[in-house]
């Protein structure tokens, strides 16, 4: 079956399709959580900050004036919506990158090793600016291209290129003995 | 998830939490779904809704307001009606209008058969000066 396009789901989920947005948070759950942890740096504020996204949008789909462009729409609401809720959360310190990944399986060994790999990276990730963070998280963890990342974000792909290239220096060098890391 | 893209940064992996959580997107994703329920069914019953269904449902907002804005016009009527017709402006004589300006015995003069003389010595007298 062909896939739908975003401005075809958007159109559908607008007369309360449920399959139509189970397939819109299908297609944007990751991206969204990318961009949340890339503002917040924090993985239970970037998982809020992504599912409350989904909520607004779909309160406010009606404000999409180009449902073919879902996609950018979408993420400045996530960017809204993760800055808001830092600001409220500034207070709370603490916790980073996903935690312990819910303790569903690893060893204890292996999950402080996660755990200690998802601290380092984190500190890594907060050297980057916001950008350089949304863009090698949606680029090197999303497996977006540079194209995809140039229209949904409204940056030029020059400028995507050369962010890319600069975030990933940054982690190398700071992360060198991580690199190509393999589970315990 | 990739691009096949060798440069990628591999290390950043870590930061999915569905790298040691395989269920965790689908968890996120029926996570939504349940809170997104209840919009979702507002949207379908509107768009359900046939044509005639919406233009009863305004009906029935504008019948209200429109039987309203009556009472207040009426209301408003029936007092510009007792309050009874203005008094009318006591009647002006065209004599009062154009002596208004006129000395008293300018005015006599000219009522008294000065019409014969010249619009020059007429203005004279209105005006109150001598030729």
């Amino acid at each position: 079956m062909r896939e739908l396009s975003d401005g075809e789901l958007v159109t559908m989920v607008r007369s309360g399709e449920s399959e139509a947005f189970g397939e819109l948070v299908r297609r944007y759950q990751r991206p969204a959580y990318a961009v949340a942890l890339a503002v917040s740096g924090k993985h239970h504020d970037a998982e809020d900050a992504a599912q409350e996204s989904f909520l607004v949008a779909l309160q406010r789909l009606d404000d999409c004036r180009n449902p073919s462009r879902f996609a950018g729409w979408f993420l400045a609401i996530v960017r809204n919506r993760s800055r808001n809720l830092v600001r409220r959360r500034k207070l709370r310190m603490g916790e980073q990158i996903p935690a312990s990944a819910k303790t569903r399986g690893p060893s204890p060994a292996k999950a402080a090793y996660i755990s200690e790999l998802r601290s380092r990276l984190n500190e890594a990730l907060s050297t980057l600016t916001e950008v350089q963070r949304e863009i090698v998280l949606l680029h090197d963890l999303e497996g977006w291209k540079h194209r995809e990342i140039s229209e949904r974000l409204g940056i030029p792909q020059g400028t995507v290129r050369s962010h890319l290239h600069f975030a990933r220096k940054a982690l190398r060098i700071q992360l060198a003995e991580w690199r190509d890391v393999k589970e315990p | 998830m990739g691009t096949g893209n060798e440069d990628r940064f591999k290390g950043i992996g870590v930061a999915d939490p569905a790298w040691d959580d395989p269920r965790y997107w689908d968890r996120f994703h029926a996570a939504v779904l349940a809170r997104a329920v209840f919009e979702l069914a507002t949207r379908r019953r509107q768009a359900q809704q046939p044509v005639a269904a919406v233009l009863s449902s305004w009906s029935r907002s504008l019948i209200p307001v429109a039987l309203a804005a009556a009472v207040i016009a009426a209301l408003l009527i029936g007092s510009e009606a007792n309050r009874g017709p203005a008094p009318a402006a006591p009647p002006l004589a065209l004599e009062d209008v154009l002596g208004d300006e006129v000395g008293d015995g300018s005015f006599q003069a000219v009522m008294q058969g000065e019409l014969h003389a010249s619009p020059i010595a007429f203005m004279a007298l209105v005006e109150g000066n001598d030729p």
